[in-house]
């Protein structure tokens, strides 16, 4: 498969807990079992659980450092330009006194750094969170955490982005297929991972808050300009089913597959061993496993791998 | 009575968020003593005002929020030196070079308002603007009660400034000087908006459910509670899950001595209010889960007021 491009799939969905990790962690193994090279992105930095879906450790745990300003208080005029022209206010300045750093408020632009006439402020760091990288069931998986408290998740994302542009760069064989996992939510970190995507797969339940969260996730897929189709998860739910995959399909959104409720889905979720891996144990006649293998077809009959 | 607000978040989404807070507040309603308000700051995607709709006589308040700034470039102020593109003026990448116009190009996503562009070109060719970044929504449910919600307009990229300042719009309520309950449904995760939501509550419920995942998350989010220093009680939604999970949950949960709030059972009555977009309280009032939530909802208010007495 050398020379082709990989595909690049985004997992996301709108809203929480609909099943975005599991089907990302499964239709990676899946891609895995037929023998190609995976690579698994966990996007959602700020409740990263595939690796707990994948039963395994974060390894190779790299910082993710963020500008902060330090400010030399020999060297500071206390003339209050860097105050006077920060747009989020980060720095608390009194007349005559050197200026305060409210380092929440920091969107970290440098401004301050650079137009300092003392040259007192100094570039310093701030840890934003970190990046893993591990090797796992046979896949590669990149983890991004944002450290708690802190509040600007897309600073990891972006890392995590960094590496694989870097990767694509570089070694452009390396990888069949990358699978993106994204976080809830329609905000700059889901949009970031989008953007990246070949396509987009929203995981959806049969269910009011389901759908008008499918809405929100697929206008701002629209916006991106990417195809997607959508996966219905715990289907089988309250017995509404063939209704909301019909009411999908009259406002023209395509269904790549659905996912009924199944307790073999639910044991491998807690034990951490994806059901779909091929030494999974699971009972490959079970409702979840047919689900996810046809799923799967499907995924490759639209992505076509070999184009 | 005093006025407590109370954030309801988990870390993990879908685990029980906005269900749960339509039935305390429903119960609320029900209490003579309490009078409530409701604000839903999962701003990424509202859905409370689905099981709390407005009352047909209720005037709908819509309010554009403009907390979201970029930087506009002036074209007739610029004097294509390029310097803000090779000199890397912003340090979001915002900025690229139209080779065909010999001009600047913003990258609206990427542009974070913070107006380095504008401070650092010689020709102060770039202006910051307010643009719109969401709406505020507020009315009276048909359960009597206010719901305020806000909504972010896609692309824009300050979803917690936006939860902020629903919290402000809270204010502007004429119901709000005799409010004594305020329930706010948080956003899933633990970044900007849940950090916005947390700001100077009284007290949190966090929601769990017992699997690895939720329970992962469910620690994040302590640990930013614990920056803020408000009292939490953790809630356990799908108590009795088949999950193999069971045992090492429940012995973790015990060992950290965290405060319980209460449990509610797996119970189908749950989706199904959902899907009739009723607060189960309402929906199936003897059920289970209606059960275990009543429960809570006195166990809550026995920990708001009562603290003395206990």
């Amino acid at each position: 498969m050398t020379g082709i491009k990989p595909k690049t799939i985004c997992i996301t969905g709108g809203k929480g807990g609909t099943g975005k990790t599991l089907c990302a962690v499964n239709i990676a193994v899946m891609f895995k079992n037929e023998g190609y090279n995976v690579l698994l992105i966990d996007g959602d930095v700020e409740n990263p659980n595939t690796y707990l879906l994948l039963n395994g450790e974060l390894e190779n745990k790299r910082e993710v450092p963020f500008f902060m300003p330090k400010i030399d208080e020999d060297k500071c005029s206390r003339c209050g330009i860097c105050a006077q022209n920060c747009t989020n206010h980060a720095f608390l300045y009194i007349d005559d006194s050197i200026p305060i750093l409210m380092s929440s408020l920091c969107s970290g632009c440098k401004l301050c750094y650079k137009i300092c006439p003392e040259k007192a402020i100094e570039a310093d760091f701030k840890t934003l969170g970190w990046i893993y990288s591990t090797e796992i069931h046979g896949l590669t998986l990149f983890v991004g955490e944002l450290k708690p408290a802190e509040a600007r998740s897309a600073g990891i994302v972006e890392a995590l982005l960094e590496n694989l542009k870097n990767i694509i760069k570089n070694k452009p064989n390396k990888f069949d297929v990358i699978i993106l996992d994204t976080a809830p939510g329609a905000h700059c970190d889901v949009e970031l991972l989008i953007e990246m995507a070949d396509v987009s797969i929203p995981i959806t339940e049969p269910t009011r808050f389901g759908k008008l969260d499918l809405k929100r996730i697929m206008e701002l897929i629209n916006l991106l300009e990417k195809d997607c189709k959508v996966i219905v998860n715990r289907s089988s739910l309250l017995g509404f089913r063939d209704q909301f995959l019909d009411e999908l399909q009259k406002e023209s959104i395509e269904i790549l597959g659905d996912i009924p409720m199944d307790a073999d889905i639910v044991d491998s979720y807690c034990q951490g061993t994806p059901i779909m891996d091929n030494n999974s144990g699971y009972d490959i006649n079970g409702a979840g496993f047919i689900a996810f293998t046809n799923i799967f077809e499907n995924l490759k009959k639209w992505i076509n791998l070999n184009e | 009575m005093e006025r407590k607000i109370i954030g309801v978040v988990s870390g993990k989404g879908g685990v029980g968020k906005t269900s749960i807070t339509a039935s305390l507040a429903s119960l609320a309603k029900k209490d003579s003593m309490m009078k409530v308000i409701v604000l839903d700051c999962d701003v990424d995607a509202p859905n409370l005002a689905i099981i709390l709709p407005p009352d047909e006589k209720s005037k709908i308040d819509k309010k554009d929020t403009f907390t979201t700034l970029k930087s506009e470039f002036l074209e007739d102020l610029c004097n294509n030196c390029r310097q803000c593109v090779d000199d890397h003026f912003c340090e979001f990448n915002a900025l690229h070079w139209d080779s065909q116009n010999s001009i600047p190009k913003i990258d609206f996503l990427k542009c974070e308002g913070c107006g380095a562009c504008k401070v650092l070109c010689p020709m102060h060719a770039f202006k910051i603007v307010a643009v719109k970044s969401g709406e505020i929504i507020s009315y009276r449910s048909k359960m009597g009660f206010p719901l305020i919600y806000g909504k972010t307009q896609l692309g824009s990229t300050t979803s917690g400034k936006l939860v902020s300042e629903s919290k402000e719009h809270v204010k502007n309520l004429k119901e709000y000087n005799e409010s004594n309950l305020i329930f706010i449904d948080g956003p899933p995760g633990i970044g900007c908006p849940v950090i916005a939501t947390l700001s100077n509550l009284d007290y949190v419920i966090t929601i769990c459910e017992p699997t690895p995942s939720a329970l992962h998350d469910l620690l994040r989010v302590i640990e930013v509670i614990h920056q803020f220093n408000i009292p939490f009680g953790i809630l356990i939604n799908k108590s009795d899950l088949q999950s193999p999970f069971q045992k090492p949950f429940s012995k973790y949960i015990s060992d950290t001595n965290y405060e319980i709030l209460g449990k509610i059972p797996f119970d189908l009555s749950i989706p199904k209010a959902m899907s009739f977009a009723k607060p189960v309280v309402q929906y199936a009032p003897d059920s289970e889960a209606s059960l275990a939530i009543k429960e809570i909802y006195t166990n809550l208010k026995r920990r708001l007021w009562d603290q003395n007495k206990v």
